[in-house]
Order: C-alpha cells, then structure tokens, then sequence
C-alpha cells in the first residue's frame, strides 16, 4: 500500500529542489536596483518560475511515454532530463534577458562582490565593482551555478512528479494528472521556501560563503519532504 | 529585501482574538455549505467564500506579526509557504475520509486538514528556528497560524467553486480536475501574502492592513464565484459574484479611509504640465 521507496524518491526529490535553489543566483530587491550580483526578484519566485516551468516538460513527457502498465525505469530518466531541461531553459532564458537589462540599460558591468576573481574564467571582479554596491549583474561563474540550479530544482520536481503519477497508476485521468501537478507544486514550494530561509536574501551561487549553510537547508528539507511525503502517497493511491 | 521593522508588531485587535475569528469564521463557513446537501441546492456555496474572508485576515495577521522581524526573504515568500502547506493538508484531510485507509465520516475532512496543516506548521516553524537558526521568537506559533489559515484558505474557496466539500463527489471534478485550484492556490497565497506586503513601513496599522485583507479575499470571492459558472448553476455563482462584490467595494472604502485617516497630508498635485505649458 504505502511503498518506502516512493515516499524516499518523493524526498530525494524535495532535498534536490532545496539544493538547486542554492545555487540560483538570487539578488532580490538590491539586484533589481543593480545594487548586487544576482536577478533582481526573491528565492521563491526564481525557483518556482523554473521549477514549474520543468513539470510541464516533465508532464508533457511522462504523457508521451506512459502506458497503462505505468513508466519503466528507462523512461523514467527520460521524463527526469525533460524536466531538468525545461527548468534549465526557463533560469538561463531570465538570467540572460536580465543581463541584457543590467549591461545594456542600467549600464553596469556583470561583477561578483564576492570573489576576487572568477573562478571559472579567472577574470578580475574586484576592480568592477561599483563603489556602495555588492556586485551587479550576473557574472559568469554565477550564470553556471544557476544552470546547475536549474538542473537540480527540475530533476527533483519531475522526481516528485514521476513518483505521485505512478502510485496514481492511470495518466489518462485528468484528476489524477492535476492532483499530481498541484501536489508537486506544493512541496516544491516548501522546500524552495525553506531553502530561501537558510540563504536569508540573496546568494551569488557555489562560490558564495553563503553556500557553506547547504547542510542545514538539507536537513530542513529532509524533514519536511518527508512529511509531504507520508501525506501524498495515501491520497494519490486512494483516488479513483 | 528584508522589511524595515525590527521588533514585534503592536496595536490593534490582539492576536488570540484573531485566531478564534479565524479557526471558528473559517471552519463554520465551510461546514455552513453542507446546507447545500442537506436542502440539495448550490445557493449556500458563497458561505465558503466568507470562511475564507475569515480564514484569510486570520492569515494576513500572523503574516504580519511574523514578518515585521524581518525575515531577509521578503513577505511573499511565507505566503506562498503557507499555500504550499496548506494545499498538501487540505487534500490529505479532504481525502482521507474517502480513502480504504480508514473509515471516517465525510463531515470530519477540513477538521483533519487543519489538524494536518498545523502539525506542518509547527514541524517547519521548529525547523526555521531551530535547524535554520532564524530566531524568531514567534516562528513557531506563526507557522502553525499561517498554515492553519492556508489550509481553510484553500477549502473556503475550492468549497465556493463546487458547493460540496466531499473529496471525490466535489472537489476532484469540480476543482481539481478543471485545474481550477492553480487559481485558488495563487489567489489564496495573495489574499494571505499581499495585506502586509503592501501596507509595511514604519506607520503600518492592523486595522488598515486587515481591511486589505478582507478586500482582497472579497475579490479573490468574485473570481471563483465566475469559476464555478461552469461548475454549479448561473443563480448560486451570481450570489457568490454579488456578496463578493459588495464586500470588496465596502472595505475597499474603508481602506481608502483609513489611509486618509493616517496619512500627514493629502493634497492634489494637477495634472502634468503639457509640453506648451513648460516652455
């Protein structure tokens, strides 16, 4: 009835969101007035515009995919690379148009505060850096580790996905697919939430001290995906 | 992004009389629309519409409390929090009764939502403090409110669209299914979310922030009430549309009062000067 690996996949899934939102270059308020390096709105509305954005690749391909015996394991990475894809595609899509913005309309170069050089491109930060700022715009190194993010929000959103439309078993009932849907889009929002407490405002991206609080988020989402988790698998198993 | 404030919010109705307004409003709201069975009629739905009014200022005053520490965040963050909550537990609770799991009367379903979103609440406040380290003194007792509240949010106006509350019979293909509930879930995170985000500041007043509350979830009341024209008869949807409506233009004149009342000065400053007149 109630399957432990289900509900351990539905966690692994939320843990990856609350990790990919870590890496997400998220500037907040400061960032949208060019005053620090990151896109300028806040953790949750970043993650959740990605993250939705990979369950609909993820649903369209699960749909794709699906039979009535339900998904193999190989279509089942499937479904996880469509869903990494389209979040991916939706991170790097605001990440580049909001750089467009910075360096072309408010004219600032894209620097990090918090690394004396890149450490992908070894390029040096610290002399752009505009005075009473902490960086703008959306560096290199920063543009990789929202791709990344990307990547790991999208991955265990499909995840939480994959695994609620399984225990549901029938993809051709529109209730089961939308009670799928909505419940993903819930814990997803948990954790990102969560995860966005443990940054407390903005964070540049792996190379950020901030980063260093990962552990806590992990754990933090653990729980709290977990508890998503025990809720979930009762009721998709239950509709009819 | 943090908000301005620093310290506890004050003034104005106290806190635990909110909470009961907000659990018995809210509660007796929904179960209000179980007239609906009993008399087999939809006329009764708007009532789910008014618990959520209840549920919602309830919500928007733990916002408040909790968010005028400054959580680095921004105020949004915690209203898509308690919808995200909210949304997992009332379903659980919704469907729970309906399940093989066990055998439960159908009336028991938002009780057990509540309960559910509550236990998260405090789940996830004691983390926040506790794991995260965010040290807010009131995180606990507010996670369980904003859930709380989120959780009879979602109800109240999934209940409003198909007029039953019964998981399988109402809301599944009422709500789920038209993919109605992405509305309610968006809509119910701002009724919560955007009475404080909008009156924040040094001068933010209970009173004022609440009546956003109210007008807010009156206008969230009339676009369900437009949704269930697909879902119950064109009478019942009216009703909804109508109350929401007047509740909405009511409060939303009492907000502009109040911020006549707390404002230094108002004054009109003309239209902008035309180009001929500036030269």
């Amino acid at each position: 009835m109630i399957d432990p690996i289900t509900i351990v996949l539905i966690t692994l899934g939320g843990v990856l969101v609350g990790l990919g939102v870590h890496f997400i270059p998220v500037g907040g308020a400061p960032a949208a007035m060019a005053q620090a390096t990151g896109v300028g709105t806040g953790t949750v509305q970043l993650a959740a515009g990605a993250g939705l954005t990979g369950l609909i690749s993820a649903g369209f391909m699960y749909n794709e995919l699906a039979t009535s015996a339900g998904l193999s394991s190989s279509n089942m990475i499937l479904v996880m690379a469509s869903g990494a894809v389209g979040s991916m595609i939706m991170i790097t899509v605001t990440m580049f148009i909001g750089q467009l913005i910075y360096v072309y309309g408010v004219g600032v170069p894209p620097v990090s505060a918090k690394v004396k050089k890149d450490p992908i491109t070894g390029d040096v930060q610290d002399i752009y850096v505009s005075k009473g700022t902490e960086g703008h715009g959306v560096p290199t190194v920063s543009f990789v580790s929202g791709t990344i993010g990307g990547l790991l929000g999208g991955l265990g959103g499909s995840l939480i996905y994959i695994q609620l439309m399984n225990i549901g078993g029938d993809h051709t009932n529109s209730g089961i697919v939308a009670l799928a849907g909505i419940f993903a889009t819930g814990v997803f929002y948990v954790n990102s939430v969560i995860a966005s407490y443990n940054i407390g405002g903005t964070i540049e991206g792996f190379h950020d001290p901030k980063f260093k609080r990962v552990p806590k988020a992990i754990v933090s989402c653990l729980i709290a995906s977990l508890l998503c988790a025990i809720i979930a698998v009762p009721i998709m198993g239950g509709v009819s | 992004m943090s908000t301005a404030a620093g310290g506890p919010a004050s003034g104005g109705i106290s806190p635990n009389n909110i909470v009961v307004l907000g659990v018995v409003g809210g509660l007796a709201g929904i179960y209000l629309t179980m007239l609906n069975q009993t008399l087999d009629t939809t006329i009764f739905s708007f009532l789910g519409g008014i618990g959520a009014i209840f549920a919602a200022v309830w919500g928007a005053d733990a916002v408040r409390r909790v968010c005028s520490y400054g959580l680095g965040t921004g105020v949004p963050s915690i209203g898509m929090l308690a919808l995200g909550m909210g949304i997992v537990a009332a379903m659980f609770g919704l469907a729970l009764p309906e399940s093989d799991l066990v055998t439960l009367p159908n009336f028991l379903g938002p009780i057990i939502s509540f309960i559910t979103a509550s236990i998260m609440g405090l789940i996830i406040g004691i983390m926040a403090n506790k794991i995260l380290k965010m040290n807010i003194p009131i995180m606990e007792k507010s996670m369980v409110e904003i859930a709380g509240a989120g959780c009879l949010v979602m109800i109240g106006l999934s209940v409003v669209i198909v007029g039953d509350f019964r998981f399988d019979e109402g809301i599944v293909p009422g709500v789920i299914t038209t993919g109605y509930i992405a509305l309610v879930f968006i809509g119910g995170a701002m009724a919560m979310l955007h009475p404080f985000n909008a009156c924040l500041g040094p001068d933010e007043r209970q009173y004022r922030t609440l009546t956003v509350g109210v007008e807010k979830t009156a206008l969230m009341m009339v676009l369900v009430g437009v949704a269930s024209l697909t879902e119950i008869n064109a009478v019942s949807s009216a009703l909804t549309i109508v109350i929401g409506l007047i509740i909405f233009v009511v409060y939303f004149k009492k907000f502009l009062e109040a911020t006549h009342h707390d404002a230094y000065l108002i004054t009109g400053t003309g239209l902008l000067p035309t180009e001929e007149e500036l030269e």
